[in-house]
């Protein structure tokens, strides 16, 4: 129990390990939840019209007329050879399709979040600085605005209203993305840097401005409401008045004194509400056909693709884990009084 | 001291009368004081009588002979027009919110998907906010390492931990697709997914409680376990499960309407406000009023719950009014006159 | 000589849910320089919202200011703009507060915070930023105050830490010798060491000398003291006023002492105001508000100090509470617990603070009584 580096790297341990049942847990449950009440994917699998031999080689295939438990073992066995199973209508192997598409998925989500930071940590500076005057209730608005526009119509009405307006590539035009044998990292932004070009690095930012920003702007109370309600804890106490009485103009009052420890409420909130960002991300996705997990993920949803719902489950679920530790970690970093245990 | 105890019934309810009317009276200066707060709460208001309305009229009419609705069209009759499938009118004197692309009412059909998305949020957030009070007070309070409550407790959180790892739609999701199409599948497992939230919620707020000092003294007073659960723990809960209650209403219609829009939630021959944007998407740019309706729908429904709400919280939480009395340190209690003569 | 600080008729509500609380009612008294002024009342008399309305420190809403003037140095403060108060803070007006467990920022370190306020200092001196100056030449008998305007019309630079030039920075190790300094002026042992802890690493008594530190550290022409030593304990309380007494003669400053505990109030002012139901009932030199206290509240208060040289009866206390500020009593606000109360105390309005009659002429003892002589010629 202390703050030393060693500290840190114990309870970074400790986590990773905790989080190895979890992880198992959610494999389980999700698991079952597929294969106990879809009785035979393959009639779905092949289509309504194919002949029963079909069928049958397709049960015969994926192995499904054994035992639920069976296939459940086999599965945990062959997902720690790195055989994560295949789609059942391509063929492909579900591991890799999973690694191309995962950093896409990332770059959005971190634009977002920069944007929910970069935008919605003042906002909520500014509603508690003027709380209960017109300020406030303008930010408030706008935050709950975000909160109570669903996710899907916020994204079709940036994808198909806004963005051509804007004159923004709206959803069906990614024919300028790089071709794959260019992509070092899979995200475009970065890679466009890595390979000094800057005209993809515009055009990389400029298709992450309306998913981010629908991402962004639908998330934005979680940022702006507990920097809000935390400053509004935080600015009657007395070490603000002492701030205030060394003569220090309100701007390094709020930002520097105030701000730095309301920070330590909104950096958790920030790091558990990482979930709810997904749950958007496969929505966001979908609709600006954004070649990412969340996309791929709705698509194995519907298309009873378990191999491929599962392995989107664990790749979201170490995405969880690591924004928690984060934000965990961030916490101890701006409180000087944490101790990691 | 008997003296001091109220001793007629009627004494008793005038205190209660002049309680009740300090209430309503704080209450409307808190009101004034907060006016988002107060259009959330008019709004609120205002769908539940509109939804109760809209189901209880034909409901009631229908008793005594022909239902009588108060909608002004079947939300699937088709209106005729000229060119049966370019039937999209925009917003005029007969139909308030147009017609869409084979001819129905928009309004009526807008409306018609009120009672049944408020319904689903009341019953999933309740559902939730009853099992996971009662998971969370359990993991929260009887969490002594070593004994029967202790590995229960530990038991809850660990399931409430995997269903906290990961993002509560994608799971929902996986689960309505898999129990098959429609609205009580897509029902289910939103309940299933919910309630995680309200076991960590209680708990962090039970944990909190349970270690402030007047709980302990009333537990080092001999005050068992239950009592202290029921009158210091549940009390103090209350606040923050109202507020967070009323702002998962909303959340829970959003997720609804989510699922209806991905395809897997209701049947098209419902009116949902998901399934209806979704049905509607292409026509955003040549008939916007079709998207834009159940959008706004969807979106002033959301928008009233989540004011109501989030005044609640800067009202009830006491962290956050204690923030706003703190700034004013003046002295709330009542003054004793005390005679001269005492002196 | 001109009052360093005259505060006139100040009224001062906060309008929160449960109602209007008058805090302030019409609060008026005067500060000569280099005088310690102790102001001395009971919880809820509205002591410390009288020492935060000074600097205007109180958050409007809910504070809001009814009428008033507080005449800084010839300035009336209450018409400076808002934004241009930060200057008016730290070297001219410094402030230490009660809770020495809130009042150091959790997030910083002690040399963060303290370097802060001798940076805030130097760069008003330096004259690189605008500061803020005493009224020069301003007649009293006009009763009209400096222009704002006037008063603080200089140029303006950016505040100090938003100015980190190089200059600033080579500037550091400057500023952590001065720093040094001042923990050394306020007896701390190991000032290296504990320069570079965080403030949970200290103890309360520990923590307020860093307090005191970092308010002298500005040399304040004012320094308002919001019960200093209330939260510490006795002996570290005595320590604390001690050290507090001598820098007064070290560094010169007048200080606006604030404290419910009348011995502090005696052992360091020179002047002393008891406020009750938030206004002043009594001003006056202490010697002679102690010995022949000219209002009942004043007298009962002073009543109620334990004696130690008396062994036997039962400690006097007074009976009744302070009146709840958003519902005042009619009349004079302490009529309902007053002995001398009778007719004009009831339905006229409470009286204004009056010279005493039979009080040395020129003393400046006055109280809000109308039968202050009366309470004055008693034993």
């Amino acid at each position: 129990m202390g703050r030393s580096k060693i500290d840190l790297a114990i309870f970074v341990a400790k986590r990773v390990v905790w989080f190895i049942p979890v992880l198992l847990g959610l494999i389980t449950i999700t698991f079952f939840a597929g294969h106990a009440s879809v009785r035979n994917p393959c009639a779905v699998w092949v289509g309504p019209h194919a002949s029963p031999d079909t069928v049958q080689s397709c049960i015969q295939y994926f192995g499904v007329n054994q035992p639920v438990w069976d296939q459940y073992k086999n599965y945990i066995a062959n997902l720690f050879q790195g055989n994560w199973g295949k789609d059942p209508q391509g063929g492909t192997p579900v591991l890799p399709v999973i690694l191309t598409l995962f950093p896409a998925t990332i770059e959005l989500l971190v634009s977002a979040l920069f944007l929910m930071i970069v935008v919605g940590i003042p906002l909520g500076v500014i509603a508690a600085n003027n709380s209960g005057r017109w300020p406030d209730h303008l930010v408030r608005l706008f935050y709950l605005g975000g909160w109570a526009t669903p996710a899907y119509l916020g994204a079709v009405v940036l994808a198909i209203g806004i963005g051509p307006v804007l004159g923004l590539p709206n959803s069906s035009d990614f024919s300028s993305t790089p071709d794959p044998g260019w992509q070092i990292t899979h995200m475009s932004v970065l890679d466009s840097i890595l390979r000094l070009d800057g005209a993809a690095f515009v055009d990389a930012i400029v298709h992450l401005i309306l998913p981010s920003t629908a991402l962004a702007f639908l998330n934005l109370g979680i940022a702006t409401r507990m920097t809000r309600s935390s400053m509004l804890e935080v600015l009657p106490l007395d070490y603000v008045k002492t701030a205030r009485m060394k003569g220090l103009s309100d701007f390094w009052v709020l930002y520097k004194h105030a701000l730095r420890n309301s920070l330590i409420s909104t950096v958790t909130v920030l790091g558990t509400t990482a979930g709810s960002l997904l749950s958007w991300i496969v929505v966001v996705e979908e609709i600006f056909l954004w070649p990412g997990i969340g996309k791929y993920a709705f698509e194995s949803i519907l298309s009873y693709n378990f191999a491929g719902t599962l392995g989107v489950v664990i790749f979201f679920a170490i995405v969880v884990v690591i924004a928690n530790l984060i934000s965990d970690v961030l916490y101890g970093v701006l409180d000087p009084r944490v101790e990691w245990r | 001291m008997d003296e001091r105890r109220p001793s007629s019934w009627s004494s008793t309810s005038r205190t209660r009368l002049r309680k009740a009317a300090r209430a309503a009276r704080s209450l409307y200066r808190i009101l004034r004081a907060n006016p988002l707060t107060f259009v959330g709460f008019i709004m609120v208001m205002f769908i539940a009588i509109l939804s109760v309305l809209i189901v209880g009229v034909p409901f009631i009419t229908g008793l005594f002979g022909t239902p009588v609705g108060i909608l002004p069209h079947d939300p699937n009759e088709l209106l005729p027009c000229a060119v049966p499938t370019e039937c999209a009118a925009p917003p005029s004197l007969q139909n308030w919110f147009g017609t869409d692309n084979i001819g129905r009412d928009m309004f009526s059909r807008v409306l018609a998907a009120l009672p049944l998305d408020l319904v689903i949020g009341f019953t999933v957030a309740g559902f939730a906010l009853l099992v996971g009070t009662g998971l969370g007070l359990v993991a929260g309070f009887w969490d002594t390492p070593g004994t029967v409550g202790g590995t229960l407790s530990v038991a809850i959180m660990r399931v409430t931990d995997i269903f906290l790892a990961f993002p509560s739609l994608v799971l929902a999701l996986a689960i309505a697709a898999s129990l098959g199409r429609g609205t009580v599948p897509a029902l289910i497992a939103i309940m299933v997914t919910w309630w995680p939230f309200y076991v960590r919620l209680v708990r962090g707020e039970v944990l909190a409680v349970k270690h402030l000092p007047y709980v302990a003294a009333a537990r080092a007073a001999g005050v068992s376990g239950l009592q202290i659960l029921s009158r210091h723990v549940l009390r103090n809960i209350l606040e923050p499960l109202i507020v967070y209650y009323t702002m998962d209403v909303g959340t829970v219609i959003v997720t609804f309407s989510t699922i209806s829009f991905i395809g897997i939630g209701v049947p098209p021959t419902i009116p949902e406000w998901g399934s209806m944007v979704e049905s509607y998407e292409k026509l955003l740019l040549t008939a916007p009023w079709t998207v834009l309706a159940p959008g706004a729908a969807i979106f002033l429904t959301v928008l009233a719950f989540s004011l109501l709400g989030d005044g609640l919280r800067d009202i009830l939480d006491p962290r956050s009014r204690r923030a706003l009395v703190q700034t004013a340190t003046a002295p709330g209690l009542p003054a004793v006159k005390a005679s001269a003569a005492e002196a | 000589m001109e009052p360093l600080l005259r505060v006139e008729h100040l009224s001062l509500d906060y309008e929160v849910g449960a109602g209007t609380f008058h805090a302030l009612r019409d609060v008026s008294f005067e500060m000569m320089p280099g005088r310690v002024v102790g102001i001395v009342g009971e919880t809820g008399c509205g002591k410390s919202t009288l020492g935060q309305a000074i600097p205007r420190l109180l958050p409007e809403p809910p504070a809001r200011i009814r009428e008033g003037r507080v005449v800084f140095q010839g300035t009336d403060l209450l018409s400076v703009p808002k934004w241009k108060m930060p200057l008016v803070r730290g070297t001219s007006i410094g402030m230490i507060f009660q809770e020495p467990i809130n009042s150091l920022n959790p997030a910083y370190r002690v040399s963060d915070q303290l370097m802060e306020a001798v940076r805030i200092r130097k760069f008003r001196e330096s004259g690189e930023t605008e500061v803020f100056r005493p009224a020069e030449g301003f007649d009293y008998s006009k009763d009209r105050p400096v222009d704002p305007k006037e008063a603080m019309g200089r140029t303006f630079l950016p505040s100090p830490p938003a100015a980190r030039s190089a200059g600033a920075r080579r500037g550091s190790e400057e500023l952590r010798i001065d720093a040094l300094e001042y923990l050394r002026l306020v007896r701390i042992n190991d000032p290296e060491t504990i320069l570079d802890l965080f403030p949970h690493e200290l103890s309360g008594g520990m923590r307020q000398r860093i307090m005191i530190a970092m308010a002298l550290s500005e040399k304040p022409t004012l320094l308002i003291a919001d019960e200093p030593t209330s939260a510490l304990d006795i002996t570290i309380q005595a320590q604390v006023l001690t050290l507090m007494k001598e820098l007064m003669d070290e560094v010169h400053t007048s200080i606006l002492f604030i404290s419910h505990d009348l011995g502090v109030i005696a052992e360091m002012a020179d002047d002393i105001g008891v406020m009750y139901a938030g206004s002043i009932v009594e001003f006056g030199p202490v010697g002679e508000v102690f010995d022949r206290p000219a209002h009942p509240y004043t007298k009962a208060l002073l009543k109620s100090v334990p004696n130690r040289y008396k062994e036997d009866g039962v400690l006097p206390s007074l009976p009744g509470s302070v009146p709840n500020l958003s519902r005042l009593p009619s009349g004079c606000p302490f009529h309902p617990r007053c002995v001398f109360a009778r007719p004009p105390c009831e339905p006229d309005p409470g009286p204004s603070l009056e010279p005493v009659k039979g009080a040395p002429v020129g003393g400046g003892h006055r109280a809000a009584c109308y039968y202050s002589d009366e309470v004055f010629r008693l034993p």
